[in-house]
């Protein structure tokens, strides 16, 4: 069951990989889709049945090949196959008469096949397999056009700036597999659980873990490959780059949550980078002109907020807000992308503007995307959102610092999200040319995941009310001590929390609804050209890590050439010698047998003097 | 005697060589292979005559009919080698150089 | 007995002299013959008589008999003319001969502790058939065995060697 779940994308990437060429367009979309369809519902029946076990047994030596449907992996691949699901289908008319239609399908089949092995994963070594696979699909995809030599240049970034990361992953592995004996997931967790004493370097195993969770999740420092990977198709960005893939970070927090609760000290370091990414991805995206890039800085920011959620042991939170933000990020993405569809590929906020008036119904995808975004009291954002920054306050590795910082964030985030909206689809229309509005098959997954924007921060709300999400997942998760807050002092929180978005929303579109047509201080004027360049995080990797390493790698190459020549010149010596000992080889035999004859009189010799 | 014999033997022997490197026709190289072949077989029965044993005698009975043996191949060789070219020295078969 | 040794052994060492010396191949193949049947009579003196006879038999008869009718089948009686590619070798070859003279007859004569002459040339019994037969065919039972065989391959490979029709003949 849990195989075939992954099985039927894996099915469908087989067939269109193989056989794309001879289908016609639209079918190896409604295919991919349906497959995926298909998959969903294989996972609602297994949240429905109650979760599912497979294994087999020595994969490797030692190490079974396990999957596991639990409450946790069931609630990730649910958001994964719905969402991808609607992806899949805004792609159908998207990618139209992109003449890699079936090329596309196929990856993107391909990615829902591996990232489900990850979130089905038991073992690490099969969540690998799920993640470098996800990696593979990401790199394929952000470099799909690769005829330009930009995307491709994205994709290789992307690629090598994740396999920094991934090298944490595997010294982990190796790490925890020294310590526990084992490297599936619950076995590993049984023995936490078991023994009284943590083993020493679990610290370490921990945080190399947690570097890979930082390339994939694109947290401080590695960062820097997130915003280039838009240079994908649209779809791609909204599927891989900012509801699921990235997510997986996270996700490999909350599946090894049962490690983190034991350290604080790492967990605490978790907080620290997920606060300051949300910080600094805030503030870039306030420098950013063109309308995916802004989404993707801002991606980079929610996830910050993910990861301080995880950080101070708030998982369940965390796996919310990544519920929620793959609903509205997914949506801000394809809003973008049927912005770009209707401009016929304008990417620049500068020469958009008064889109309300010609795309009425992305219009409103895009208000509720990006108000859900914003934080937008009783919008899904909101929730999730508020529900991270005063459980900074009442778990156990949360604090006042982390609050204020947080809440800092929540401001600059609906200024960002006001921003964006603003630029877009308010004013006027400051570019040329006939914007028309998406077909049905582009606004419909938008409808519903604009439904899903508003409305799904419903499922868990503070005390007093409902709360569906908590006790789902926590047989899944690890069982920390949370200091309860009073329920006035929640809902004072959650105000306060309100007030800080609306300001932020009022500021943003303030500022940004009439922004062209007056004189903008200096100062901002800096502080966007360097928000524009991330704040030169690409410049200070260059200068400091890149050219060094392109300059030691010359030098190395000098010196490789050096070696080389050495051994040319030594093998040059020695085919002279042989040259020279050739001549021996006279070709007369009785020169040979004068040769033999004269070593045996020598031997003879030397037999009778000994 | 068997010292005095045994010198003889030494002696046949070294002429044997001495042909070996000396001739040029393939066929008294052979010849002169031959010799040293005798020369060690009058070793043989020499030794055996000293150790009263009649193995030494044995080994060179075989060795006669290895050495009749090498002669028929050889000598076949010589012939064929002939056919081709038109020639039995064994200068005439250098080409195998560095 | 000692002038019987000391003919044998100037006709030994004239024959092979001459059988390295001579110009004509005919000549030096007779040169051979004659040193084999020498050798041959004095492998009976040393009391191996069976040996003798198949020295003559075989060597001076039929090895011989086969060298002669090669040379005369070939025309290569007078062979040794023409240019010599290699004229060092004759001095050459003189040196090796005499350092390969000195060593053996070194290492056989004087450095050669000799051993008591029991009366072990008795033990012999004349190296006849009779004597030589048991040791054949009890020690040496295998490598005759091996010989024969090899003596077997040796006839199929001659033959095959110059069957006509190869190597373009």
């Amino acid at each position: 069951m849990l195989l075939l779940t992954i099985l039927l994308p894996f099915l469908g990437f087989l067939t269109l990989g193989l056989f794309g060429r001879r289908f016609r367009e639209p079918a190896p979309g409604v295919l991919a889709s349906g497959l995926v369809l298909l998959s969903f519902l294989l996972v609602v029946y297994l949240a429905l049945a109650g979760g599912a076990r497979f294994a087999v047994g020595d994969w490797l030596p030692g190490i079974p090949f396990a999957l596991l449907g639990d409450r946790l992996s069931i609630y990730m691949a649910l958001v994964v196959t719905g969402i991808g699901f609607l992806i899949h289908v805004y792609a159908i008319g998207y990618m139209a008469k992109d003449p890699g239609y079936s090329r596309f399908f196929a990856y993107f089949n391909f990615f829902i096949a591996m990232m489900l092995t990850l979130v089905f994963a038991d073992s690490y070594p099969v969540m690998f397999i799920g993640w470098e696979g996800v990696g593979l699909a990401s790199f394929l995809l952000i470099g799909f056009w690769y005829q330009e030599w930009k995307n491709a240049d994205s994709a290789r970034k992307a690629f090598v700036v994740n396999r920094i990361g991934d090298l944490g992953f595997l010294l982990g592995m190796a790490l925890l597999y020294k310590l526990f004996g084992t490297l599936q997931i619950s076995a590993i967790r049984e023995a936490m659980a078991s023994s009284l004493v943590l083993p020493a370097g679990l610290a370490l195993a921990g945080t190399l873990l947690f570097l890979g969770a930082i390339g994939k999740s694109a947290q401080v420092p590695l960062m820097v490959w997130l915003p280039d990977a838009m240079a994908g198709p649209t779809p791609v960005s909204a599927l891989i780059h900012a509801a699921t893939m990235v997510t997986a970070g996270v996700y490999l927090l909350a599946r090894s949550s049962f490690l983190y609760a034991n350290l604080p000290d790492v967990s605490y370091w978790i907080a620290v980078i997920g606060l300051v990414t949300a910080l600094y991805a805030a503030l870039a995206a306030l420098g950013q002109w063109d309308i995916k890039r802004i989404i993707a800085y801002s991606t980079i920011s929610q996830l910050g907020y993910m990861f301080l959620a995880a950080g101070v042991g708030a998982y369940w939170i965390a796996l919310f807000h990544v519920m929620t933000h793959a609903f509205y990020k997914a949506l801000l993405f394809l809003s973008s992308g049927s912005v770009i569809h209707a401009l016929g590929g304008e990417q620049d906020v500068r020469r958009m503007g008064g889109l309300r008036k010609y795309l009425p119904r992305t219009h409103l995808h895009g208000l509720a995307g990006a108000l859900s975004l914003a934080g937008f009291p009783l919008l899904a954002g909101f929730w999730s959102k508020d529900a991270i920054v005063s459980a900074t306050l009442s778990y156990p590795f949360g604090g006042v610092g982390f609050y204020a910082v947080a809440l800092f964030t929540a401001f600059l985030t609906a200024t960002y999200a006001m921003r964006w909206y603003v630029l877009v689809f308010l004013g006027d229309y400051r570019g040329q040319g006939h914007p028309h509005e998406a077909p049905p098959v582009m606004t419909l997954p938008n409808d519903v995941l604009a439904l899903g924007a508003v409305f799904a921060g419903f499922l868990a709300l503070p005390k007093p009310l409902w709360n569906l999400i908590e006790p789902y997942l926590a047989p899944a998760l690890a069982h920390v001590e949370v200091q309860e807050l009073s329920p006035a002092a929640e809902w004072g929180l959650l105000l306060v929390g309100a007030a800080v978005a609306l300001a932020g929303i009022y500021a943003g579109y303030a500022f940004f609804s009439n922004y062209f047509r007056r004189r903008v201080p200096a100062w901002y004027q800096s502080f966007e050209r360097a928000g524009e360049q991330g704040f030169y995080a690409d410049w200070l990797y260059n200068t400091f890590l890149v050219n060094p390493a392109k300059e030691l790698a010359f030098f190395l190459g000098l010196s490789d050439r050096g070696l080389d020549g050495g051994y040319r010149y030594g093998a040059l010596g020695v085919a002279a010698l042989g040259r020279w000992l050739a001549r021996l080889q006279t070709g007369y035999v009785r020169f040979y047998a004068l040769l033999v004859l004269a070593f045996a009189a020598v031997f003879a010799i030397w037999g009778v003097i000994r | 005697m068997n010292t005095y014999y045994l010198l003889i033997s030494a002696a046949l022997f070294a002429l044997g060589a001495y042909g070996v490197l000396a001739r040029r026709s393939a066929i008294l190289v052979f010849m002169s292979v031959e010799l040293m072949l005798n020369a060690a077989n009058l070793a043989l029965v020499v030794f055996a005559r000293e150790q009263g044993s009649p193995a030494g005698q044995a080994v060179a009975l075989l060795l006669i009919a290895l050495a009749a043996a090498e002669v028929a191949v050889g000598l076949a060789l010589v012939v064929a080698i002939y056919r081709t070219r038109e020639s039995t020295l064994v200068d005439d078969l250098a080409e195998l150089k560095g | 007995m000692i002038v019987f040794n000391l003919l044998a052994g100037a006709l030994l060492l004239l024959t092979g002299f001459l059988s390295v010396y001579l110009r004509n191949a005919v000549h030096a193949a007779l040169a051979l013959a004659a040193n084999f049947v020498v050798m041959g009579t004095v492998y009976m003196v040393l009391q191996a008589r069976f040996l003798g006879w198949v020295q003559i038999i075989v060597y001076a008869g039929a090895i011989m008999v086969l060298f002669v009718f090669v040379i005369m089948l070939l025309h290569a009686a007078q062979a040794e003319v023409g240019f010599d590619p290699l004229p060092w070798m004759r001095p050459a070859a003189l040196a090796v001969a005499a350092v390969g003279f000195l060593a053996l007859a070194w290492a056989l004569g004087a450095a050669r502790a000799p051993l008591a002459a029991k009366a072990s040339a008795a033990l012999l019994k004349g190296g006849t058939a009779l004597a030589l037969g048991p040791e054949l065919w009890n020690t040496w039972r295998y490598p005759v065995l091996l010989v024969a065989a090899l003596l077997l391959v040796a006839t199929v490979a001659a033959v095959a060697l110059i069957r006509p029709g190869k190597e373009g003949a």
